[in-house]
């Protein structure tokens, strides 16, 4: 096994657990690939991880591992792949030469990069570059980041850079619409940071290091729009525009690697078979090393099973029937994780017009990254009225993910058919406000709005992720979805619990006509 | 792979204002020398890389192989499907060459070291 | 520059604090450094707001961090003699001495060459 991530990890799990005899060589001081920078809530059903954080489904994975007996190499990079299964690992100051019946090579992918005059000055690096010194390793990857790509990567470092308290600045995309899940624009939208969508960064300028971007506004063709060029004081510029597989050791090992527009776009991959089986017998790849998809880990754990499994059934550890079960279930799990809107089938659609159920789609959550207030009446689960308190799900693209109809006792929300599907509010159903849906919704896009308890105001729960956190009877200002100031607001509540997982629910008061308006709290006089 | 017709250009090169743009960074080519090579008569991602050294740098490619193969299918006119792919060889990662030549053959597996 | 000084996070929202080594130093160009044992050379050196890891080796210019997981190569220093290593994967210990790189030497020994090269 190449690579002790996800994909890496899971594989070798699967296989000493069938009784084979496993190696696992990563080039890390430690395992667990880049999991456990991952610091968000995974999407998702709850059987494939769905609300755990990464770092946490990065332990949960070492513990099977060091349970099954796997035997992992660190500081241990592999060279070369030779014939006949050779591998060569550099093991301290040894080259080591290891043969295995079979290969996985779960090596990961690298950023890709987009260049850019200036690309090369000291400042300018990949997102994922940022989510490594701040959630690896607790530093700050600059005080003014400017973040250019919109995709989930884009988006989940840009909170998670707002946690770590820099601020960033704007979020570019040269494409006329955010290019990841609206939910995860809008935990930033809310915040205030401005999203400029066909917008490209033209310049990093700067003595030594990154002082300052050049951005210009380009047309629905991608060409340059003259006299829109504009200065940004950054000292910070993060590239989140893709990933690309490690194929050096796929193309040495005598794999065949190739462009393929099978993710939706033009990227190189090493061919595969269903069973991630490369074009050379007993070499198998998986993970991000395989091909880019939109829920990296999730779905590199699940190929890695696969992978496992084949190789497992092939050496005669497990039967066909249970190879051809375990295959199956991971395989419908893949297919339901990779539906929806942002699936590879409709990546090509520029624009798409309403979702799986008919609704109108959002175009200010796709343009700006927040929905606009006229638009919440297109969806049921947005905009209902009741009584006391009860879920409002500001959730309205088709992406797989539904723990929030698992986490409710009271069965007030419902996720029907597809995982795709959005989720929708049981009104005969009585909810009791425990929060659990707000802290757990991987998108943080469930809010609990109690319109008539308190005379003339609204009681409005948001999820909260930030430091500090607010205490009760804190004043402050309610913001809007695209972070304006709204009105005044005052801390009724703070709800923290194991069971929400650092995510805290924090209630406020704003006035009545405030209600669907106020989706966000900033301190008065706090910092951001 | 389709074939691909080798020819220099016959009009002059033109220079564009971009040309300066570091594209391999380890290797420091820029987009204007990629841009010659092709005008040149060089076609495949490994010509272009073994006569200016782009994506042999410490990173192997990682980083530039798709921006500079970008390039060579403009300048060329082709699909960059049709330029084939760096050939990986080891050492695929960065190790110091005592290391690499102390080798060691897996004695388990293989008792007499064939 | 005092470890209580650094660009690091105290507590984040999420992870809480962080699970450090016990404080080291190092040198980074002769000059004296804090950092956590363990950690990459590269998080110092970022925590310390050091930007610069080398100079190019053709057209002179500054680079530093930029993949921070071993893949880009763009952040190599010389540590204890050894050009080209990875900072942000090598893990830092005591006592260590990192150099920036110019090209693949010392800063002495490439503005030697360059007096050599002007002399002739």
């Amino acid at each position: 096994m190449i690579g002790a991530g996800p994909a890496g990890l899971s594989a070798a799990v699967e296989a000493a657990e069938a009784g084979m005899r496993v190696a696992v060589f990563d080039e890390n001081a430690g395992p667990g690939g880049q999991l456990f920078k991952q610091i968000h809530k995974f999407f998702g059903s709850r059987d494939q991880n769905a609300m755990i954080r990464g770092f946490q489904i990065g332990r949960n994975l070492l513990a099977r591992a060091e349970a099954a007996g796997v035997e992992v190499f660190l500081n241990a990079p592999v060279m070369g792949i030779y014939k006949n299964h050779e591998v060569l690992v550099k093991i301290e100051d040894e080259s080591v030469h290891f043969k295995g019946d079979n290969i996985i090579i779960a090596a990961g992918a690298a950023e890709v990069m987009v260049p850019f005059c200036g690309w090369d000055l000291p400042g300018v690096m990949g997102a994922g570059a940022a989510q490594t010194l701040m959630n690896r390793h607790g530093v700050l990857p600059g005080r003014k980041v400017l973040l250019v790509g919109s995709g989930n990567v884009g988006l989940i470092v840009g909170l998670q850079l707002l946690q770590a308290g820099c601020e960033l600045v704007a979020v570019l995309d040269a494409a006329p619409r955010v290019g990841g899940y609206g939910v995860h624009a809008a935990k930033i939208a809310r915040t205030g940071v401005p999203f400029l969508t066909s917008t490209t960064i033209l310049e990093a300028k700067g003595d030594g290091k990154v002082e300052k971007a050049v951005i210009r506004k380009v047309d629905s063709r991608f060409q340059v729009i003259p006299g829109t060029e504009r200065e940004l004081d950054v000292d910070t510029i993060l590239m989140a525009v893709g990933l690309s597989p490690m194929t050096q050791l796929a193309s040495c090992a005598g794999c065949d690697v190739e462009y393929s527009d099978q993710t939706g776009r033009l990227s190189c991959i090493t061919v595969t078979d269903e069973f991630c089986e490369t074009t050379v017998a007993g070499i198998y790849c998986c993970g991000d090393f395989r091909m880019e998809t939109a829920e990296g880990a999730s779905s590199a754990i699940l190929q890695g099973q696969i992978a496992a499994s084949h190789i497992a059934e092939q050496a005669g550890y497990i039967t066909g029937e249970e190879c051809g079960a375990r295959i199956a279930k991971c395989q419908e799990t893949l297919r339901q994780m990779s539906g929806g809107m942002f699936s590879v089938k409709n990546k090509g659609r520029v624009d798409p017009t309403e979702t799986d159920e008919g609704y109108p789609i959002s175009r200010s959550l796709l343009e700006r990254g927040y929905i606009a207030e006229e638009e919440l009446q297109n969806y049921p689960a947005a905009s209902y009225e009741a009584e006391g308190v009860h879920p409002v799900i500001e959730c309205v693209q088709n992406i797989p993910c539904n723990p929030c109809r698992d986490m409710c006792a009271r069965k007030c929300i419902l996720v029907n058919g597809d995982i795709t599907n959005i989720p929708l509010v049981d009104q005969t159903k009585k909810c009791v406000g425990c929060g659990l849906c707000v802290a757990n919704c991987p998108g943080q896009s469930i809010f609990l709005i109690d319109k008539t308890s308190i005379p003339d105001y609204a009681a409005v729960s948001i999820p909260y992720e930030f430091l500090p956190l607010p205490e009760e009877g804190q004043k402050g200002t309610g913001l809007d979805r695209s972070g304006a100031p709204v009105c005044d607001a005052l801390v009724m509540s703070v709800k923290t619990s194991p069971a929400m997982d650092k995510t805290a629910v924090l209630t406020m008061k704003v006035p009545l006509k405030y209600a669907d308006s106020v989706r966000f709290f900033k301190a008065e006089g706090g910092a951001e | 792979m389709s074939k691909i017709i080798r020819t220099a250009a016959k009009e002059p090169f033109k220079p564009e204002p971009d040309d300066d743009l570091i594209i391999c960074r380890c290797e420091e080519v820029t987009k204007g020398e990629i841009r010659r090579a092709v005008h040149g008569g060089f076609r495949t991602t490994n010509e272009v890389k073994r006569w200016l050294r782009c994506g042999m740098g410490l990173c192997q490619g990682q980083t530039c192989q798709r921006n500079f193969q970008n390039i060579i299918a403009k300048e060329a006119g082709i699909s960059v499907k049709d330029l084939g792919m760096i050939s990986g060889r080891s050492p695929a990662r960065p190790v110091m060459i005592d290391v690499f030549a102390n080798e060691v053959i897996d004695a388990e597996k293989d008792p007499e070291g064939k | 520059m005092d470890i209580t000084k650094q660009r690091r996070i105290q507590e984040h929202p999420i992870l809480g604090s962080y699970e450090k080594g016990r404080v080291v130093h190092f040198t980074l160009d002769g000059k004296d450094m804090e950092g956590y044992e363990g950690e990459p050379i590269a998080a110092a050196l970022k925590a310390s707001g050091v930007m610069t890891h080398r100079y190019t080796a053709k057209h002179h210019k500054p680079r530093g961090v930029f993949c921070a997981i071993g893949r880009c190569t763009d952040c190599v220093m010389i540590v204890d003699g050894i050009p080209n290593t990875r900072t942000c994967i090598t893990p830092l210990k005591e006592g260590m001495a990192v150099q920036a790189q110019y090209g693949v030497q010392t800063k002495e020994e490439w503005e030697a060459s360059q007096e050599a090269k002007d002399g002739e």
